[in-house]
């Protein structure tokens, strides 16, 4: 433009070019006349490649500054419109029911802590900052007596720019230390498992290590869920006052017999929840490797033992269940069974033949053999297979244990086990099985965890109704007129079955070991609530006139268990004679139910209680 | 003009900035304050879950029970101490004889006690004794003196724990049996203005053979004002004065549940009073 306003030669500027800001001067006159093509040519030539240059230029510059703020323009409009309003924080504040911890809390059924996570404070120092190393140690080991003088004098006087002094202070002790005000010295925030109820859960709710892991018990089982929802507490299905009830009768009676340990189990029948475990001995949750490792087996779950008689119930259960033995039908228990090298006897040898009910209230070895010989291995496998047996119990502890079945399932592994040897099993699995027998034979799977009240609770038909009512009949039999007298708590119809083993070291079995259990139910006219008591090795006492057997150590303690369960459960107190309990757990040694004819025993009565032992002549090899 | 467009929107933005200005800087104040409410609520969060944590540890069952055999007389439940409401029978109209009222001097020393009711310590009349005195009125309070004068009353116990709660509550210048039965005091309450005849007349009659002395004069079942207002309070000093003249000899004989006191009955199979 500037070029046509200066009127210079049409030819020479390019309109594309002229429109940046360059200069084209007009051309000077020549003092020479030039040939006419020459001058237009030779100008034209300079002219066209500055303008060339300049046009190439301009091009490079646009398309630079073109970029740039196209680039600029994209990240502004991505910085305000996609990325939220370009906010840079927002506040928010918190919700009633946040945590502010890392991992939630577990409870019992009621809604009591058994375990939590507490905020503490962590002491620690950067020695640079402290500025007199002895009064400042003086002064925190007056705050904090448990702390070493020369120790912390040591730490503060070093080099390092940290230092720990005391890891989980409590508030007392913080406040303690704040107040002392020294310069150096500061806290960290960190995070402490914490166990309200102490021992009395251990076995159960498990413990965490150092950097809050769950390494046995429910936090190791539910680590996932505790840490991933930390805000929930996790529920359980444990009361603690039952606990506290089942751990201080276990631990009087593991007192008194000298016991090396025990197991207990309350159990509801009618959903599979387990209210209270207790295994003995038992550990500090806050410390658990302070002590003997054998305190963390836990003797309920992960323990598998030969139970005994008390397999006595599932061996009459299935006679029942086949429909082909009744309990008024005799059995012969005078002659010792001989199947192989073995010989199966009695520990007392009644020298005739019992009704199946009597068979189960003397806890008779023959008898038991007996019936499972009309029965059949492959019916008793079946059975047992149906009980769960065979696989762990699917508990949510991660210390389940797998029982010991023999394999192959042969006749004389069959008779052993109609009378609980040559099968082991854990206690929890022998309450979870009995349960299904007496609840009218429905087999729920046990649970550590509180059932919703509206949920459905998974079931398993697995024996018939009769015959669970006829195994209540026996079960409340045992206790008014067999081995389980010292069970009987008035107004509770309290039944069940007594257990003794004897312990198996190596390849023999002990004649002085033995565990001795009671599986006791109440109330037996309507079955509500398992209690199992399991004393591993007790010593007989005078006062037990030399027994340590199950009828001597279990029942009473179970008796007790009931006694002070049973109002906090809401059991109702009932009389035991009126005729609607009689009608639904009566049962008379010739297998009658009638108990309005109240008929003499047919036999002798019965004779001294304790001898439930089932045992082998000791020159034999069971296995 | 032009300027004055300039001037206007220029005005205008700078207004805005201001405004924004300001805003921003509100912002901030909420945002610092919201934080620092964030920071007490952790806190008080935390301080919460160590008392609950805490509550938990003193809660612990055996604790408290290693505590409760060292501080309390009580012992374990046992079975036979739990009952259904079912069970309990409805409490009929005579089956619970009401309180004796003895006049001073009348009672003998060593009635026994009635059901659910533990033996009195020593201490017992002594606090009684220590208390009435407080009372506002000395004279006037003679009427129920006899329980501090240990004549063996009925129910010692709970006219000491009534005082115990509430020793203004119970006036000094209550109507004792004695004064109930004072014609003079009687007089004052006009039953024939209070209670319709129809209603009056049935007590009337049923009061007269058995206490003739206040018959006529109170119609003890009437909605009166007073008496019967404070009778009904826990003191041995019921409003039917004739139920009370009746009920005086029963107290010299120790208490046995008639077959018709099913609540008698109920609470001596419970065991309560032993």
């Amino acid at each position: 433009m500037i070029g046509h306003d200066h009127g210079g030669p049409a030819g020479y500027g390019q309109p594309g070019a002229s429109t940046g800001s360059t200069y084209v001067p007009p051309p000077a006159p020549s003092p020479f006349p030039q040939p006419a093509p020459q001058p237009s040519a030779k100008p034209r030539t300079s002219l066209a490649v500055a303008l060339e240059q300049s046009r190439y230029r301009l091009m490079v510059t646009a398309a630079v500054v073109t970029t740039v703020f196209t680039a600029i323009s994209v990240k502004l409009a991505m910085a305000t419109l996609l990325a939220g309003g370009g906010e840079p924080r927002q506040h928010v504040a918190l919700e009633v029911g946040d945590t502010t911890t890392n991992r939630a809390d577990i409870t019992d059924r009621n809604g009591n802590l058994l375990a939590t996570s507490l905020v503490t404070q962590s002491l620690y120092a950067d020695p640079k900052l402290v500025s007199r190393p002895e009064e400042a140690a003086q002064k925190l080991v007056g705050a904090l007596p448990d702390l070493d003088y020369k120790d912390v004098l040591g730490k503060l006087s070093g080099d390092r720019r940290f230092v720990w002094l005391k890891r989980n202070l409590t508030p007392k002790q913080q406040a303690a230390v704040h107040r002392l005000g020294i310069p150096g010295v500061a806290f960290e925030r960190e995070e402490r498992r914490f166990y309200p109820a102490g021992p009395l859960t251990s076995h159960i709710v498990g413990f965490t290590g150092i950097d809050n892991n769950g390494l046995a018990g429910m936090e190791q089982g539910f680590n996932k869920r505790l840490t991933e929802e930390p805000g929930t507490p996790l529920q359980l299905s444990i009361d603690l006052r039952l606990q506290h009830v089942l751990k201080k009768e276990l631990a009087a009676t593991v007192q008194e017999f000298s016991a090396i340990g025990a197991a207990g189990i309350v159990f509801d029948v009618r959903n599979g929840e387990v209210l209270s475990m207790v295994s003995l001995p038992d550990f500090d949750p806050q410390d658990p490797t302070g002590l003997n490792p054998d305190t963390l087996f836990n003797r309920a779950t992960l323990g598998v033992y030969e139970m005994g008689s008390t397999f006595k119930i599932f061996n009459s259960a299935l006679a029942f269940d086949t429909g082909k033995i009744r309990v008024s039908d005799m059995f012969d228990a005078a002659h010792p069974v001989k199947i192989g090298r073995f010989t199966i006897n009695d520990y007392h040898n009644l020298h005739r033949a019992l009704t199946v009910a009597e068979v189960f209230q003397h806890s008779s070895n023959l008898g038991s053999v007996r019936m499972v010989q009309q029965v059949g291995v492959a019916a008793q496998k079946a059975f047992m297979t149906k009980m769960g047996f065979t696989k762990p119990t699917g508990l949510e502890l991660p210390e389940s244990g797998w029982p010991l079945v023999p394999n192959p399932w042969r006749e004389v592994n069959s008779y052993t086990i109609s009378f609980g040897h040559g099968i082991s099993v854990s206690p929890m699995h022998t309450v979870a099985a009995a349960a299904s027998v007496i609840n009218g034979g429905l087999f729920h799977k046990p649970t550590l965890l509180k059932r919703q009240p509206d949920g459905e609770v998974p079931t398993e038909q697995v024996v018939s109704r009769q015959t669970s009512d006829m195994m209540r009949r026996m079960f409340r039999f045992v206790v008014t007129e067999g081995t389980g007298k010292s069970a009987e708590v008035k107004g509770y119809v309290v039944g069940g079955k007594t257990g003794t083993a004897d312990k198996q070291k190596g390849k023999h079995y002990q004649k002085n070991s033995r565990m001795s259990s009671f599986l006791g139910a109440f109330p037996m006219n309507d079955p509500r609530y398992i209690v199992y008591v399991l004393v591993d090795e007790p010593q007989a006492t005078a006062k037990t006139y030399g027994y340590a057997t199950g009828g001597w150590v279990a029942a009473p303690a179970v008796g007790r268990i009931v006694k002070q369960i049973g109002p906090l459960l809401n059991v109702p107190v009932v009389d035991e004679n009126t005729p609607e309990i009689l009608n639904s757990t009566y049962l008379n040694a010739a297998g009658s139910t009638n108990w309005q004819q109240s008929l003499p025993p047919v036999t002798a009565p019965p004779p001294a209680k304790g001898s439930t032992v089932a045992s082998f002549p000791t020159q034999t090899k069971p296995r | 003009m032009k300027g004055k467009t300039w001037l206007f929107w220029g005005g205008l933005i700078a207004a805005a900035g201001g405004v924004l200005f300001q805003t921003s800087y509100d912002v901030q104040d909420l945002e610092e304050k919201l934080a620092g409410l964030n920071r007490k609520i952790i806190l008080e969060q935390e301080s919460i879950q160590v008392l609950k944590a805490e509550w938990s540890y003193l809660n612990d069952p055996t604790k408290l029970e290693q505590m409760a055999q060292a501080y309390l007389t009580l012992q374990p439940t046992e079975p036979r101490q739990y009952l259904a409401m079912d069970m309990i029978p409805m409490r009929p109209a005579d089956a619970v004889p009401p309180p004796a009222q003895a006049l001073p001097g009348k009672a003998l020393p060593g009635a026994p006690l009635p059901p659910m009711v533990r033996a009195p310590g020593t201490g017992n009349s002594q606090l009684a004794a220590a208390r009435v005195p407080a009372a506002p009125n000395n004279n006037a309070a003679a009427g129920i003196v006899p329980v501090s004068a240990q004549v063996g009353l009925a129910k010692p116990l709970p006219m000491e724990k009534a005082l115990e709660r509430a020793p203004v509550v119970v006036p000094a210048s209550l109507p004792s049996g004695a004064a109930l039965a004072d014609p003079s005091r009687a007089n004052r309450i006009k039953p024939a203005a209070l209670v319709p005849g129809s209603a009056r007349a049935p007590t009337e009659k049923s009061a007269a053979p058995v206490a003739p002395a206040a018959a006529g004069k109170l119609a003890p079942n009437a909605p009166t004002a007073r008496p019967t207002e404070l009778a009904s309070r826990p003191i041995p000093a019921p409003a039917p004065a004739p139920k009370v003249a009746a009920a005086a000899p029963a107290a010299q004989q120790p208490y046995q549940p008639k077959p018709t006191d099913s609540l008698g009955l109920l609470v001596a199979r419970l065991g309560a009073n032993r």
